[in-house]
């Protein structure tokens, strides 16, 4: 277990009679950029959830750092270095970019009551999220209310918020969908710029030739359960991805 | 100043010092309480059971009074704030209810009857009436818009303007939904308290009907006149709807259909109140928000 970030082992979501996840057994490595494929439906959203402590899973285990972190509130789960975004964003919208940030950073103090406080807007606490806005190229836009931000810099804000959190891993939820091209390209960068920092990441993507591009490894589901996992031109080449993604064998366009 | 004057002045800060609490729970920690009038019926009976029954002074009260606001808020909270929107504006609703029933029907309560004969605040061996008692008033008013100012300061406050503006984020980034809306209501059924608490011994007798439903939305529209989540806006909200009732007293039996067409009149063209983002004045002054608007 030495070498596995993350360990989720015969995870399992079921809603009713729907199997989301179904006994999946999923190793993130540290240092890579993981990818969660899937077509719609497969589940890629509530296994992130089930990670990040939004639902409890059914059945199965989900070890941390040699932790086990299943069943854990969000809130907890964020406090163990897992930061995420959301494939709907979901911006603090009254507040500014970099108000939206200063809240991440009360991630070491939200835990104790004694240290809730001081104030939030510290000239120390607002240079280290201007850094964090830097990194993700959001500066220029620090006082900008969050809420009137377009789509493109409000997934960047969120990554801003998730990196803050995520000293060890982040999970980005579909980061590129709704972006044009170039917007893609930049976020592209960006990612292999937070893995080159040291920081894990798992990412959930619809848009195959990113996927296929950027991960180092990835993992398919279909209806919930995993049909394949391995290199990006493994994946490509699998018959049974194939068939999720066109419904029959054949064509070799799923690109 | 004119007696009448002094009057109306004190029962405006003290509405003020349990709207501020009030705007604690909705303003800043997005919690709808349409039942703010029992946490402030709950200080008014236990400062006047403490002070008549068991004999203590309104200052060695004023704690144990306080503390036990906070503490009914903390067992009344757990439960109600599981829940969102419409169905806590309904529990809370119900609290309102079944508080006023309890001072009304359980006899060591006083029944309809009420509690009379509750003392006058003294200090420095000074009974307080009158200018002086309105001025220990607007001491507390101070203070109570000290700590919200503080709060808003605090990561416990942007804490909790996270939680209203987005609950799940809110979690992601390490904020308990759970723990940080009890704080919000907590503080704010404190403060109601201690509203209530001033209430009792400026009134002197209280009864149930003091602290029934239609008090909790005269709180709530102090705040939504004023501008939720502002630092000034529930003192503003709390001045113009005390002397409002005053100046129309000749339609003192349409009053309530008066708050009502404002409620409405506010919430279609000035949805930030007064003083929020957006507003009227908020364009001439170009005030800042504590907090930004919920």
């Amino acid at each position: 277990m030495t070498d596995t970030l993350l360990q989720a082992r015969k995870l399992s979501k079921h809603f009713g009679g729907l199997k989301a996840v179904d006994q999946v057994d999923l190793d993130i490595h540290p240092g890579e950029i993981l990818g969660l494929l899937g077509p719609n439906g497969a589940g890629k959203t509530v296994f992130f959830n089930l990670i990040s402590g939004v639902y409890r899973p059914t059945g199965g285990t989900v070890h941390f750092q040699g932790d086990r972190i299943d069943g854990l509130p969000s809130h907890r789960v964020a406090a163990r270095g897992i930061g995420r975004t959301f494939q709907i964003v979901k911006p603090f919208a009254s507040l500014t970019v970099l108000e939206n940030v200063l809240v991440a950073r009360g991630i070491t103090r939200y835990g104790t009551f004694r240290r809730l406080w001081g104030p939030w807007q510290s000239k120390s606490e607002t240079r280290a999220a201007l850094e964090t806005l830097e990194r993700v190229g959001l500066a220029e836009l620090a006082e900008r209310k969050a809420g009137l931000l377009p789509l493109g810099n409000l997934r960047r804000l969120e990554i801003a918020r998730a990196l803050v959190v995520g000293h060890q891993l982040i999970l980005l939820d579909e980061s590129f969908s709704g972006l044009r091209h170039e917007e893609i390209a930049q976020l592209e960068t960006l990612i292999r710029r937070i893995r080159d920092d040291g920081i894990t990441v798992l990412l959930i993507e619809h848009n195959m030739r990113v996927t296929m591009g950027l991960c180092d490894r990835i993992v398919v589901l279909d209806h919930g359960r995993k049909i394949a996992q391995g290199k990006p031109q493994d994946i490509q080449e699998n018959d049974l991805v194939i068939e999720a993604y066109l419904g029959s064998r054949g064509g070799r366009h799923a690109a | 100043m004119d007696a009448y004057l002094i009057t109306i002045g004190t029962l405006i800060i003290i509405y003020a010092i349990t709207v501020y609490g009030l705007n604690v729970i909705v303003g800043y920690a997005g919690q709808i309480s349409l039942g703010h009038a029992a946490f402030f019926g709950i200080g008014a009976y236990a400062s006047a059971l403490l002070t008549t029954k068991a004999g203590l002074s309104f200052w060695e009260a004023l704690p144990i009074v306080i503390l036990l606001s906070g503490l009914i808020g903390i067992v009344l909270g757990l439960p109600s704030l599981r829940l969102r929107e419409d169905f806590l504006a309904i529990t809370t609703i119900g609290i309102n209810f079944i508080v006023e029933a309890l001072f009304l029907y359980v006899p060591y309560f006083g029944g309809a009857l009420g509690i009379g004969g509750i003392p006058r605040v003294v200090l420095f061996g000074v009974k307080l009436k009158g200018m002086a008692f309105f001025l220990l008033c607007l001491g507390f008013l101070a203070l109570v818009i000290f700590i919200c100012w503080w709060f808003t300061r605090s990561w416990g406050g942007v804490a909790c303007f996270a939680l209203r503006e987005e609950e799940s984020a809110a979690a992601s980034v390490g904020i308990s939904p759970v723990r940080f809306k009890l704080l919000a209501f907590v503080i704010g059924t404190m403060m109601a308290g201690l509203g209530g608490a001033l209430y009792a011994h400026y009134m002197r007798f209280i009864s149930a009907t003091d602290f029934s439903f239609p008090m909790s939305i005269t709180f709530l529209s102090m705040i939504v006149l004023g501008g939720m989540g502002t630092l000034w806006g529930p003192l503003l909200g709390a001045v113009l709807l005390g002397i409002l009732p005053e100046l129309f007293r000749p339609i003192v039996d349409y009053r309530i259909l008066f708050y009502t067409a404002l409620l409405l009149v506010m919430i279609r063209f000035q949805p930030a109140g007064l003083l929020g983002e957006g507003s009227i004045v908020h364009k001439w002054l170009i005030l800042k928000p504590a907090g930004g608007r919920p």
